[in-house]
């Protein structure tokens, strides 16, 4: 086996490149995958450290099919976003075991381009995009290296930086004008999305409380005017119409494409979502939502649906009528539906409200005997309820006493119904907070809810939040108030300076999702019309592009050849005016003197022999002479420029 | 007609017809001169970059956007960069020792940066070799390009491509020089075992092999055609090869190689290789000697300059003959 | 005052450029008279002239070459006189031996001792006469005074009067009998100069005019040795800012890197050449030193340093300097 004959410094930089893309998959490689392809690593490095052979073609191939076995037998499959990751990088590093040309440095560079960019699977957050937009730097710095074999690694890190900061204004030309289509072209893997947040299909208690513990965004709102009262920020997500005592379940209805009826009652709220990706269709909108964004569905229950699951951060324009009175989803099946509750269970509450229903007349009576029922049942809420058996509801209702807005809307929406009161449950977002640096209503995850809708005839479906009702301070003041131990340390009320710098931070990732991350075709327009181009086509981007991107190419040519130029600003001076008289006819040979130039100008040009006389003569002051003074060269600058053959 | 203008301002003017004529003085590498295309490496970047590219938008990855754009203008930025370290080279021809043919003549070329930036990793490849040079700024930079001497008579410098991929490697820019230098090569002396022809015409005293008896000056290799005589048989009785005793003397110090001495069935190059032999075998000897040529004479002399003018003779003897032989 | 025979060296006014406002480089003006005056007796040569005072101020010896009878001999005696310097003539010839230079020590009866009689060398300006006729011996010893401005008889030193000044002259080295001066000891001349036929008007001017012997004999000297001593100090204090190094380095450089050139320009010839563009641009009144200066002086100074390979012709020294010249762009 030969021995390597890469200059062992520069692949430590083009190494410490490709580990820099390497290091955050290893939270989530399996760690048999990070551990091997750390020993091969250090190996490489000691391999061209100390001279030693590289492994022979049957020990890599070997262990190449060992690779593709162990990654097989990890997740039963090479495709997919952790198996090709975990692929990539077993590979990339039994590659290194066999580079020895200069021709191969390339493949590991690109192939390390590659994994950076496959870091953003995982995480696209500023630090992500400034580490392996470093890693990238560093990566090419190598390579650079690899290119120049005499310089050493600073200054092949200085060009490479060079490079870098060039081709900054490039990017981001790029990055805003290179048209944007809408993905993905084919299926995404299976895994891609599995640690995505929010709210579930289906709803059993645990369900949203699970979801209390965690400040990640929901979603964030931008309000065009004043937004409304915290009280009246329910984000309606999906409704439950199905209970079988332990989960409740959609109830199956039909979806509309245009609005679904209601009549409003005051002036509508307008506003924009910036959804995080949850991998679910339903889009949130505050009660209740009127025009529908394009691409999007609506329920008979007023339940916004994206035509697919929502993969990405997106973004969608609202008009919401916090004041209404909603008709639609009472067809007597609807309602029929809205009544049936599984017999077998929570005798106590069938019990109860069988009574109500005997003595209190009316739909509203009974009603408002559930509302003071739970009020008056000195009920609490906790995020760490206590198990419950079959009878759910009843042993919230009567022994235990201590939920959550799953337990308080199953038992309350359980009652009415067993009382003959239609009624459903409404799962979504209740509040949200306004960052005061950038004026967004941040929404998150713990302000997940659940709530009640009743069926009053006349009034339509009307809002009851039974846990609104049963701990006021839940709705008002928000779910770090009411659970003030158990809510996520950055949503407690009382760090000032903690909120401070959430608020902070929030804003700068609201501004990178808004620019960075959701820059989409819709904001790509947005962008345009702000230039004055109302509906850019994919040719006018592309033309903008074009012209735009040439121009910066051109500045950054101008400047690297500037550099070609004199470097003393008088000769530079004195070569522009010989370049005057040479557009006259005097040309200057490179090898003629000042004086003797100026002589045969001025002899050429006799009306302007006293300026051509003057400016060599300073020019030789300046230039040869002994104690040349800044002012000089300025004024030979002045007659230079007023100099006109 | 404008159109031969416009052909003779191409660039494919420049490369089909400029590279053949041998350019005297300093040669700069103006912008008209130097050409760039990607290189392999470049295409299988570019076709990298499309694959980023399409996973990002499959992903939706803002960032993936971001990764190859970055990675996009880097490459387009490089050919600026690749262009610049070759652009604006001034390269002019240095010194030429001359050489026997068969031997490797050793063209200089001198590259000047008068330029505030280092030039990296500039490569010159002429005649199958590579020479890579770096060439600070504000200095001259001296290559050596070997280029195999097959005959005798003047070499010209072949054509030499200077060639750059710095900084990435993915574009690759180079121009065509063609300094007007020459070398004259030597014809190579034959390695026959006869010695030099006896008689000298008219000069100095018929003695052997143009050597004196009077001093013993060193030992050589025998030849057939020695006296026995001057045989170092005292080195023979110790094992060793057979030796000749050489004396010096200043008897019969001048010689002449006469062309019309050696049988013109050797052909024209033998001979030529035989007088070169006999010339090397003189001057190290210290022998005055002259050359006579069909046509040229050089006068008798003994000093490194005169050896000189003889080999450049026997060179240049019907050179243009030589180069169709 | 246009050097017509020099096409395309310095062809510019020295008086146009100056600026009326800058003071005059002190020494320029206590030197114009010795260049006017001089100009009086060999008439059209005014470059030659100040070439050959350049190569004076800047300690420097000058070989002349060219045919007789051009005025070599009485450029050499009108400078001795207009400067003041006690002159020697030393007509060389095949049968010389190097004491008939330098003196010899003869026996003295009376003393009992020997006493040096000090030869022609002995003297602040020397013309040497057609060196070229002396053997190798004769004109090393020429030489080596030269060099070290003393000279060794029978172990012991003696110094050499300052200032010492030897101009050589040599007739065109094909003529018969004579030992052209090798070229390691030509670089032992700071400057070779020709002087060349006189033009037309000047020749006329000559034919008319008074007897040449007179016209020296009648020449008073114009400066006090120690006025020429601070000239010669002051060559030193003209600038040469480091634009004008690269100049003289760039074209000392391409001359040891062209194949166009046998041999480079040594460091002496290097220095040379910037010592006595100094002293020619103090000669035009300037404190610093221009390209136009060096170019002036580089005929001078390379000429007889630098052989051109491809010497088919023998080319001139103009003509080898000129392509020098046009080679080498200005910094």
């Amino acid at each position: 086996m030969t021995p390597t004959t890469l200059p062992p410094l520069n692949l430590a930089v083009l190494l410490a490149g490709l580990a820099l893309a390497a290091l955050p998959h290893v939270l989530h490689l399996p760690l048999w995958a990070s551990a091997t392809a750390a020993i091969l690593f250090l190996w490489r490095l000691a391999i061209s450290w100390k001279g030693l052979p590289l492994p022979s073609k049957f020990v890599t191939v070997t262990a190449t099919i060992a690779a593709i076995a162990g990654d097989i037998l990890t997740y039963r499959t090479i495709f997919g976003r952790d198996a090709g990751v975990t692929l990539l990088v077993l590979l990339l590093a039994l590659k290194l075991m066999e580079l020895r040309s200069q021709r191969e440095i390339y493949v590991v560079t690109f192939l390390s381009y590659f994994l950076a960019l496959t870091n953003f699977f995982y995480s696209q957050t500023i630090p992500t995009a400034v580490l392996m937009l470093f890693t990238v730097y560093v990566v090419t710095a190598g390579l650079i290296g690899f290119n120049a074999p005499t310089c050493r690694p600073v200054e092949n890190l200085r060009t490479a930086g060079a490079l870098f900061l060039q081709a900054g204004p490039v990017m981001l030309l790029l990055f805003f004008l290179f048209p944007r289509v809408d993905g993905p072209f084919w299926g995404m893997p299976q895994d891609a999305f599995a640690g995505v947040t929010g709210l579930s299909d289906t709803m059993s208690p645990g369900s949203i409380s699970r979801l209390s513990q965690s400040d990640a965004i929901a979603f964030r709102v931008k309000f065009d005017d004043k937004p409304p009262p915290r009280p009246r920020l329910y984000w309606r997500g999906p409704v439950f119409w199905e209970f079988d005592g332990v989960t409740w379940r959609p109830g199956g209805l039909p979806l509309l494409q245009r609005g679904v009826k209601f009549e409003s009652l005051d002036a509508p709220v307008d506003y924009e979502i910036t959804l995080e990706p949850h991998n679910r269709r339903w889009m949130f909108a505050l009660d209740l939502p009127g025009r529908l964004p394009p691409r999007t569905r609506i329920s008979i229950d007023y339940v916004l649906l994206s035509v697919r699951p929502i993969r990405t951060r997106m973004r969608y324009q609202l008009r919401s009528y916090p004041s209404y009175r909603a008709t639609a989803g009472a067809d007597p099946e609807d309602i029929r539906l809205a009544l049936s509750y599984p017999r077998g269970f929570n005798p106590r509450a069938q019990r109860l409200a069988r009574e109500w229903r005997r003595t209190l007349g009316n739909d509203e009576a009974i009603l408002l005997q559930a509302i003071d029922f739970l009020r008056t049942g000195r009920y609490g809420y906790t995020l760490q309820p206590p198990l419950l058996g079959a009878n759910s509801v009843d042993e919230f209702l009567f022994d235990t006493k201590e939920g959550f807005c799953e337990h308080f809307s199953s038992g309350f929406v359980f009652l009415m119904r067993a009382a003959g009161v239609p009624a459903r449950i409404v799962t979504g977002y209740q509040g949200g907070e306004m960052n005061p640096v950038d004026g967004y209503m941040v929404v998150r995850q713990a302000d997940a809810h659940a709530w009640a809708e009743v069926w009053l005839g006349n009034r339509g479906w009307v809002r009851v939040d039974p846990t609104a009702v049963a701990i006021p301070l839940r709705v008002n003041a928000g779910i770090a108030a009411a659970a003030p131990q158990s809510a996520p340390l950055l949503m407690r009320t009382r760090l000032n300076w903690l909120r401070t710098l959430r608020d902070n931070w929030d804003a700068l990732g609201n501004k990178w999702n808004q620019w960075v991350l959701g820059y989409n075709p819709d904001r790509q327009r947005e962008m345009m019309s702000w230039f004055g181009v109302r509906s850019p086509s994919w040719q006018s981007l592309a033309m903008a592009l074009f012209w735009s991107v040439g121009s910066v190419i051109g500045i950054v040519a101008l400047w690297l050849f500037a550099r070609y130029r004199t470097a003393d600003p008088t000769q530079r001076v004195w070569l522009a005016f010989c370049r005057k008289l040479g557009r006259a006819g005097v040309v200057r040979s490179k090898s003629e003197g000042p004086l003797a130039f100026g002589a045969r100008a001025a002899a050429r040009l006799p009306e302007r022999a006293d300026a051509v006389h003057a400016i060599a003569g300073l020019y030789v002051e300046l230039r040869y002479g002994k104690d040349a003074d800044k002012g000089s060269v300025a004024r030979l600058r002045s007659l230079v420029r007023a100099f006109h053959p | 007609m404008n159109w031969d203008r416009i052909l003779r301002h191409s660039q494919i003017y420049n490369l089909l017809v400029r590279p053949h004529q041998p350019e005297t003085g300093t040669i700069f590498l103006a912008q008209r001169r130097v050409y760039i295309l990607p290189t392999r490496q470049g295409f299988t970047f570019a076709l990298a970059l499309v694959l980023m590219l399409i996973g990002s938008i499959n992903y939706s990855l803002s960032l993936g956007y971001v990764l190859t754009f970055m990675l996009a203008g880097m490459g387009i930025v490089s050919i600026l960069h690749t262009f610049r370290n070759l652009a604006h080279l001034y390269v002019s021809a240095g010194r030429v020792e001359p050489v026997f043919a068969g031997d490797t003549v050793r063209f200089e070329l001198h590259l000047e940066n008068r330029r505030d930036v280092p030039r990296h990793s500039v490569l010159l490849a002429c005649a199958g070799s590579t020479t890579n040079c770096e060439v600070p700024p504000n200095r001259v930079e001296t290559v050596t390009i070997p280029v195999k001497a097959a005959r005798r008579g003047w070499l010209q410098l072949p054509r030499v491509t200077m060639e750059t991929r710095f900084p990435m490697g993915l574009f690759r820019a180079w121009a065509y020089v063609r300094p007007d230098v020459r070398a004259i090569i030597y014809p190579k002396p034959d390695d026959a075992l006869l010695p030099m022809p006896r008689l000298s015409h008219g000069t100095g005293d018929a003695m052997n092999a143009g050597t004196g008896t009077d001093d013993f000056s060193g030992l050589r290799a025998y030849q057939s055609g020695d006296s026995p005589r001057h045989i170092a048989w005292k080195a023979v009785a110790r094992g060793e090869v057979l030796l000749t005793k050489v004396f010096a003397g200043r008897a019969a110090m001048e010689m002449w190689f006469d062309w019309n001495d050696l049988p013109p069935r050797l052909g024209t190059e033998a001979r030529l290789s035989r007088l070169a032999r006999w010339v090397l075998l003189a001057h190290a000897n210290g022998l005055r000697f002259g050359v006579k040529l069909p046509g040229v004479e050089v006068p008798l002399g003994s000093s490194d300059d005169h050896r000189k003018a003889c080999l450049q003779a026997l060179a240049l003897h019907d050179a243009d003959n030589a180069a169709a032989a | 005052m246009h050097h017509g025979t020099v096409p395309f060296i310095a062809k510019y006014n020295a008086d146009v450029h100056l600026q009326p406002n800058k003071r005059k480089f002190m020494s320029s003006s206590i030197i114009q008279p010795v260049i006017r005056e001089a100009s009086t007796v060999i008439l059209g040569k005014e470059r030659q002239i100040r070439l050959a005072l350049a190569c004076l101020l800047a300690r420097g010896h000058l070989l002349i070459e060219d045919l007789p009878g051009v005025g070599k001999t009485t450029l050499a005696q009108a400078l001795a006189r207009l400067l003041g310097l006690n002159f020697h003539r030393i007509q060389f010839t095949s049968d010389m031996l190097p004491a008939d230079i330098i003196g010899v020590s003869v026996y003295d009866r009376d003393t009992g001792e020997f006493k040096f009689h000090p030869g022609p060398v002995f003297a602040q300006l020397i013309l040497a006469d057609e060196v070229n006729r002396a053997t190798p011996k004769t004109q090393s010893a020429l030489l080596e005074a030269m060099e070290e401005h003393q000279v060794t008889m029978e172990g012991e030193t003696r110094r050499l009067p300052e200032p010492f000044f030897v101009i050589a002259t040599q007739n065109p080295s094909h003529q018969v009998g004579t030992f052209p001066l090798p070229e390691s000891q030509l670089d032992r001349f700071m400057m070779r100069i020709e002087i060349g036929y006189p033009d037309h008007d000047a020749e006329r001017a000559l034919l008319q005019g008074t007897e040449r012997r007179d016209i020296i004999s009648a020449l008073r000297p114009h400066l006090e040795p120690a006025e020429l001593a601070e000239l010669q100090a002051s060559v030193r204090t003209v600038h040469a800012a480091p634009p004008l190094i690269d100049y003289v380095q760039a074209l000392v450089e391409h001359t040891r890197r062209s194949p166009d050139y046998v041999t480079g320009l040594s460091p002496r010839a290097a220095l040379s050449l910037l010592h006595c563009a100094r002293a020619w641009a103090l000669l035009e009144g300037r404190d610093k030193v221009v390209p136009e200066d060096v170019q002036a002086v580089l005929p001078g100074i390379a000429g007889h340093r630098l052989r051109p390979v491809h010497d088919g012709v023998r080319s001139s020294a103009i003509d080898t300097a000129e392509d020098l010249m046009r080679s080498v762009p200005i910094p």
